[in-house]
């Protein structure tokens, strides 16, 4: 990837006024879908993601049913309304990718075991999109999993770190991910401290890479407490203190 | 009483630190133990667990369901019972040893679309569950509402020691039989008394987790101040809940006692 033009200015700023390791708004909604057994609204800067969750639920076609563990299907879709040019609703190639490293990023997190002979659904549904969807994504499903209370290991978090005029940024938006150098998303479960997913578009060098990495994960991180205070504002309101 | 404590987790939370055993909805990592669900933690010297606050029923052995007949093959019947495991109910647990699928016409007993309440007899996650109607106030339900509520929620509404239905069974004069999987049929004589039941089940399906709840339905139902009195210290025949610190939430021991008509006969 060859970078054209200049995403930063000299005040530092970058094309949404964000400094280099600043993060977009983002605001979560737990329980939008109430057919769903869970479900959570993300807004990542100007992306606009709905991830509802089914089950565990019976498999149909039953032959794809694991007589030891659940299975996980996952759609990553983008709505036609939801870029500048219409965008056609059957599943591109790009998508069913995405839908794929989703699921990845997100089963090492629960707890298959649990639900021998079941499937657990994951629906992601892109309403607005700005770069860095599949993150955005990620951690709206890994609250809607939570809110349909399927045994998890831990919540999985996720952020892009990339580089953009040869300096390292954190959460890369659509005009850096289209025109910056690299981009880089990480799927990561916080308590743990694992990598669930990792992916890179562009080059990075060694040095490059390990500062990179270390952003995404701060990233995460900070994705993780908004998805802490998301639950329990839905669970426990108001009610925050410890009982003894 | 064992001195409990709790906190507000959700999954990846620590819940207790140290060698305590992992009940449910935990896991161990290390010297920490960790919750894998929304809901309240409860550490006891027993061990640590945590109360979940959301998802779908599981089935457990033992776990009292009210289920909807589907169909039925020569031998059993398959039943919906609210999970992602279909039941079974063997023709012989109904007519006896000696059914013969030759003689016996199993729609005579129970059809598609009758409403039934069971225990489940066996389950062991391998094979689908197998029902029983061979206990007390078992069999097919004749009438009444059929509502749905999360099966999180139950252990709350049963209350502590029955507390909480028996309160609303006796303001609406309704019978109200609940299913471990979230579906409960309210039955009684007065429409107005039903629908004051299922609105005040409703209510504490959504407010299942604030406290002062049983005071909070007591006034909705119109329970005058002596009753109040009167029903806490009525021993409840029918629950076997174990006590827990307050009547917010009954422990996973306690749900899997079940409930059935907390007064009484069929």
């Amino acid at each position: 990837m060859v970078q054209n033009r200049s995403l930063i200015d000299e005040k530092g700023k970058r094309t949404d006024g964000r400094i280099i390791d600043e993060l977009r708004d983002v605001k979560i909604e737990v329980g939008v879908i109430n057919n769903a057994d869970g479900s959570a609204l993300i807004e990542f800067g100007k992306n606009k993601i709905i991830a509802a969750v089914y089950g565990p639920r019976e498999v149909h076609p039953k032959h794809m049913a694991l007589s030891d563990r659940s299975v996980v299907r996952c759609r990553y879709h983008m709505s036609p309304f939801s870029t500048d040019t219409r965008k056609s609703p059957a599943p591109s190639r790009r998508e069913t990718e995405i839908s794929k490293v989703i699921r990845e990023a997100l089963e090492p997190a629960l707890i298959l075991e649990d639900y021998p002979r079941a499937a657990i659904d994951i629906f992601i549904e892109v309403l607005q999109a700005d770069g860095g969807s599949r993150c955005a994504g990620i951690s709206a499903a890994a609250v809607a999993l939570a809110d349909a209370g399927i045994n998890m290991r831990d919540m999985v978090s996720a952020c892009a770190a990339g580089k953009v005029d040869d300096k390292i940024v954190i959460d890369i938006n659509d005009t850096e991910d289209k025109e910056g150098g690299a981009d880089m998303p990480v799927a990561y479960m916080p308590n743990l401290q694992k990598i669930t997913l990792l992916q890179l578009d562009g080059e990075l060098n060694s040095d490059e890479f390990n500062r990179c990495l270390e952003e995404a994960i701060r990233g995460c991180l900070k994705v993780h407490e908004i998805q802490r205070s998301s639950l329990m504002e839905k669970y426990f309101g108001n009610e925050k203190g410890v009982k003894e | 009483m064992q001195e409990t404590k709790r906190k507000y987790v959700i999954p990846g939370d620590v819940v207790a630190e140290g060698n305590l055993k992992p009940l449910v909805n935990v896991f161990r990592n290390g010297n920490s133990i960790i919750a894998t669900r929304i809901g309240i933690t409860e550490s006891t010297q027993d061990g640590a667990k945590v109360i979940p606050l959301s998802g779908v029923y599981f089935p457990r052995a033992n776990d009292i369901v009210i289920g909807k007949i589907l169909d039925h093959s020569s031998l059993s019947w398959s039943i919906d019972i609210n999970s992602c495991f279909l039941a079974h109910l063997p023709a012989q647990d109904v007519f006896g040893r000696d059914f013969s699928p030759a003689q016996d016409d199993m729609g005579r007993q129970l059809s598609s679309g009758d409403i039934i309440v069971a225990r489940i007899a066996i389950f062991d996650r391998t094979r689908d569950p197998i029902l029983t109607i061979q206990d007390n106030d078992m069999g097919k339900i004749p009438t009444g509402d059929l509502i749905k509520i999360s099966p999180t929620r139950v252990p709350r509404l049963i209350g502590k020691r029955g507390s909480m239905i028996q309160t609303i069974e006796h303001a609406t004069s309704t019978r109200i039989t609940i299913g471990q999987n979230g579906i409960i049929v309210v039955s009684g004589k007065d429409r107005d008394g039903v629908n004051l039941a299922i609105n005040a089940i409703h209510i504490v399906e959504i407010e299942a987790h604030t406290s002062n709840l049983t005071q909070r339905i007591k006034q909705l139902l119109n329970v005058p101040e002596s009753e109040i009195e009167n029903d806490d210290t009525q021993p409840s025949i029918e629950m076997n809940n174990t006590q827990t610190n307050d009547d917010e939430f009954n422990s996973n021991e306690a749900d899997k006692e079940g409930v059935i008509n907390s007064n009484g006969s069929k």
